[in-house]
């Protein structure tokens, strides 16, 4: 017990350094950026007195280790400052966006489970047959599908030809119906690659679990095989999946930015990206400091589940916290 | 046992998420005209303080929310009376204007007097509370004061005879009309909120979501709204934009120029277009201080190297029209017999042995959109051939417009520059003048005739004259060679045909308030 405290202790702590080291890095490699907000925001209007005054109202007048403080304090209290663009707290901002963002994140991903477990298990149940070469083939497609030639392929036929989805928005607030409509075609198009990769993870890893002894003995003694292969042996074959669980939610997350621009969906990743384009450094902070945090909490979260799943997992994470 | 059952439990909710959306036979939205309508915004708002604004949809967006002295009649550079019951030129440097009374601001904001005239119009005069004069300053930089007469009542007074400040002030989004008393009560909250009195109200801004503008049943105007609510959805990418016109979703988008025969296509399912040829100005800058650059024979050979038709097939897929100078046919100044600068390899390699120039090698910076990048590539080829090597430095906005400060522009030598316009020719003069070197003059050219017709041109009040001068001038940066003029552009929309939308000639600025179902 008190090794699983400890090692979750570790986790949270790794997790954090993370953080402040990411912000870190990324005040520096603002530095090096060239342009400001107000010469993007007013071409050729800016005067210079422009410049500093909107330099003093983001902060970007002081010396770095100042902003780097000031940031970092304040936001251990969840305030990100004020957008001078708009006036409003980025903070509300983020909060305005963030859950499209998650949900488009987390539907992906779900997806990608549901359709790419068992895609993959049942190419490992029949190796080398030819269900398992169509979906070989299939998993290569669609891992090297760029996802944007999805999304327009999805758009012109499930909108515009079927007229069955809308094309763009995250759907009326307040009403979920609506919503998931506008979820559906973006997350397809997003999880379409991780449908692909899972299912070929899967496929190898159930494979070597059925080729295990303890699945010859269970066949010996006459176990159906649905049963060895549901029960005994997709389980196991399942870990490898839950330890890439948080690096696909990441990957989901920075991947959302493409749906986003594409389904014209409200979301962090074109917040982000709108301030980058435009060097809204306090909203580009804001933004990736909460990106951050939750990449590091799910590869946190997934840390534990495999914990809690695998032992080998347990021993090891033990032995390095000795 | 705990992982047990949340892994099932995670498992059924998937299942129930996924399945559930194909088992509802979900409608696709249609936009309806008639009592409402949902339009298209290119992006969403930023700012919505009129001396703050940061782009046309902020500016469009007031104008219907709020009301200005003067407006533009619709489709027209014509101005009407708007809020103000008459408004006339007394001298070449007093405006007289008498409100209408009773026209009140949505919130319980009262009625507007001459006094918020005057609060409204000097907040562009002085520096606001960071020091710093407001970026729309200059809309407004002949205004010396307002002197309130009345109550509704008042006078503006000018430093100087300024033309401009009925295009660019009056009837543009810097002269909407704001609330002293809402201002003061909304402080930093006016970026988000406009309180007017236009036929309009600014019901609610959802971010990156929607705008949503609903009729002002207290509106006094003779224009009321034609829609009970005016939906305006940010759809950033013009394609998702136009497969959302194309399934209903919006009644009204932007569409890239090339888009134009899709567009006549989709006529049959209802699909309107409408062209607007642009006023905008899109040219290569070539800077005059720069090495080889500083012969004017270099640089006319630049001219004739250049195969402007080529850029406008190759980048702009033949949907925009030349431009052969600075002003766009459309406005005040336009030189109808500027010469147009046909591709002439022989003549161009004749001026650079002439100028006894070989091996010259520049670098080309420009945006790093496809239409500029399209552009350099065709420059590069294009100029190659006459024995110039081009490097092309394609960059980022943020990298590309901080080249107006500090100096930065000294070692630029050609430069793709896109520009907006205004409706006052003296708008575009202005970042031509020797004064703007080191600042947005990237073609750091500098003329003292130039300079002082700027100047004269700005302050008299006759159009005759004012042709004259600004013709004039765009005889002297021709004779320069300093720039290569590409297109003035054009904007192009698709919409459908239970709609009628209304554009002044610019094609940026929309006339939402006389929007109407067709």
């Amino acid at each position: 017990m008190s090794d699983a405290v400890g090692i979750i202790w570790r986790r949270v702590l790794t997790g954090a350094l993370t953080v402040v080291g990411a912000i870190t890095l990324l005040f520096l490699l603002i530095q090096f950026v060239p342009g400001d907000l107000a010469s993007i925001l007013y071409g050729p209007r800016v005067t210079d007195a422009l410049r500093a005054s909107l330099a003093e109202r983001m902060g970007t007048d002081q010396p770095l280790p100042v902003q780097l403080y000031l940031f970092l304090s304040h936001a251990v209290r969840g305030d990100f400052g004020t957008n001078v663009i708009s006036g409003r707290p980025i903070l509300d901002e983020i909060l305005g966006v963030l859950p499209n963002t998650l949900a488009l994140a987390l539907s992906a991903l779900g997806l990608s489970l549901l359709i790419g477990i068992p895609l993959g298990a049942l190419a490992a149940v029949r190796p080398g047959s030819l269900a398992d070469r169509i979906l070989g083939a299939l998993s290569v497609v669609l891992i090297t599908t760029p996802s944007f030639v999805v999304a327009i392929l999805l758009l012109l036929v499930f909108s515009l030809a079927l007229d069955w989805l809308p094309v763009a928005g995250a759907g009326t607030p307040g009403d979920p119906v609506d919503q998931l409509a506008h979820l559906i075609l973006p997350t397809t198009a997003l999880a379409v690659g991780w449908i692909g990769y899972l299912a070929r993870l899967v496929r190898a890893s159930l494979l070597e679990v059925l080729a295990e002894p303890h699945v010859r003995t269970l066949r010996a003694y006459g176990v159906p095989e649905w049963r060895v292969i549901l029960i005994y042996a997709l389980r196991p074959a399942l870990i490898p999946v839950i330890a890439i669980l948080g690096m696909a939610l990441g990957d989901l997350i920075g991947g959302a930015l493409f749906a986003e621009l594409i389904f014209g969906r409200p979301g962090l990743g074109t917040l982000a990206y709108n301030a980058v384009v435009s060097r809204n450094f306090a909203v580009v902070q804001a933004t990736t400091t909460v990106i951050v945090l939750v990449y590091v909490t799910a590869n946190i979260a997934v840390d534990i589940l495999s914990g809690a799943i695998d032992p080998r997992f347990r021993r090891t994470a033990g032995e390095e916290a000795r | 046992m705990t992982s047990d059952f949340s892994r099932r439990h995670f498992l059924l909710t998937s299942a129930a998420a996924g399945l559930a959306p194909f088992a509802l036979g979900l409608p696709a939205a249609r936009a309806a005209a008639g009592g409402t309508v949902t339009l298209r915004l290119g992006d969403d708002l930023s700012n919505l303080d009129p001396a703050y604004r940061v782009g046309t949809i902020e500016g469009n967006i007031l104008r219907a929310v709020c009301q200005q002295l003067a407006k533009f009649k619709p489709g027209s550079l014509d101005w009407e009376p708007d809020a103000a019951k008459s408004i006339k030129q007394n001298s070449d440097t007093e405006i007289e204007f008498e409100l209408n009374p009773g026209q009140m601001f949505h919130g319980g904001y009262g009625e507007m007097t001459a006094e918020d005239v005057k609060f409204s119009f000097e907040r562009f005069t002085k520096p606001d509370k960071t020091g710093a004069m407001v970026p729309y300053a200059d809309d407004f930089a002949a205004l010396d004061h307002v002197e309130v007469t009345g109550t509704y009542t008042g006078k503006l007074i000018l430093k100087n005879p300024a033309p401009a400040i009925w295009t660019i002030g009056i009837c543009d989004a810097s002269g909407t009309i704001l609330s002293k008393k809402a201002f003061e009560a909304l402080g930093d909250k006016v970026a988000t909120q406009a309180i007017g009195t236009g036929p309009y109200l600014f019901k609610e801004w959802k971010a990156r979501e929607h705008v949503i503008l609903a009729a002002n049943p207290d509106y006094k105007g003779a224009d009321t709204a034609p829609f009970a609510e005016m939906t305006l959805k940010p759809i950033v990418e013009n394609r998702t934009a136009l497969l959302a016109l194309m399934a209903g979703e919006v009644a009204l988008t932007e569409a890239d120029v090339t888009a134009e025969d899709e567009l006549a296509k989709a006529k049959a399912n209802g699909i309107e277009s409408l062209k607007i040829d642009g006023i905008d100005y899109t040219w290569i800058g070539i800077n005059v201080e720069k090495g080889p650059l500083a012969d004017l024979k270099v640089r006319q050979a630049i001219r004739l190297g250049i195969d402007v038709q080529s850029i406008l097939d190759g980048a702009y897929g033949g949907k925009v029209g030349r431009a052969n100078a600075l002003l766009a046919p459309a406005l005040l100044g336009y030189w109808a017999e500027a010469p147009v600068y046909n591709r002439d390899p022989a003549a161009a390699k004749a001026l650079l042995a002439e100028a006894g120039q070989t091996g010259i090698a520049l670098t080309f910076t420009c945006l790093n959109d496809a239409i500029s990048q399209a552009t350099a590539q065709i420059v590069q080829a294009n100029l190659a051939e006459i024995g110039i090597t081009v490097t092309i430095n394609a960059i980022d906005p943020g990298a590309y417009w901080a080249m107006g400060s500090g100096d930065a522009s000294k070692d630029l030598d050609l430069t793709l520059i896109p520009y907006t316009s205004k409706f006052d020719p003296g708008f575009q003069t202005q970042w031509f003048v020797s004064a703007q070197v080191g600042v947005w003059n990237w073609q750091r050219w500098k003329n003292a005739e130039f300079d002082s017709l700027h100047k004269e041109a700005g302050s008299t009040l006759d159009k005759a004259v004012r042709q004259e001068k600004y013709v004039r001038m765009q005889q002297l940066l021709d004779e320069s060679a300093s720039c290569v003029w590409i297109t003035h552009g054009a904007h192009l929309f698709g919409y459908a045909k239970t709609l009628k939308p209304v554009m002044l000639p610019d094609g940026t600025d929309w006339q939402l308030r006389d929007f109407a179902p067709a």
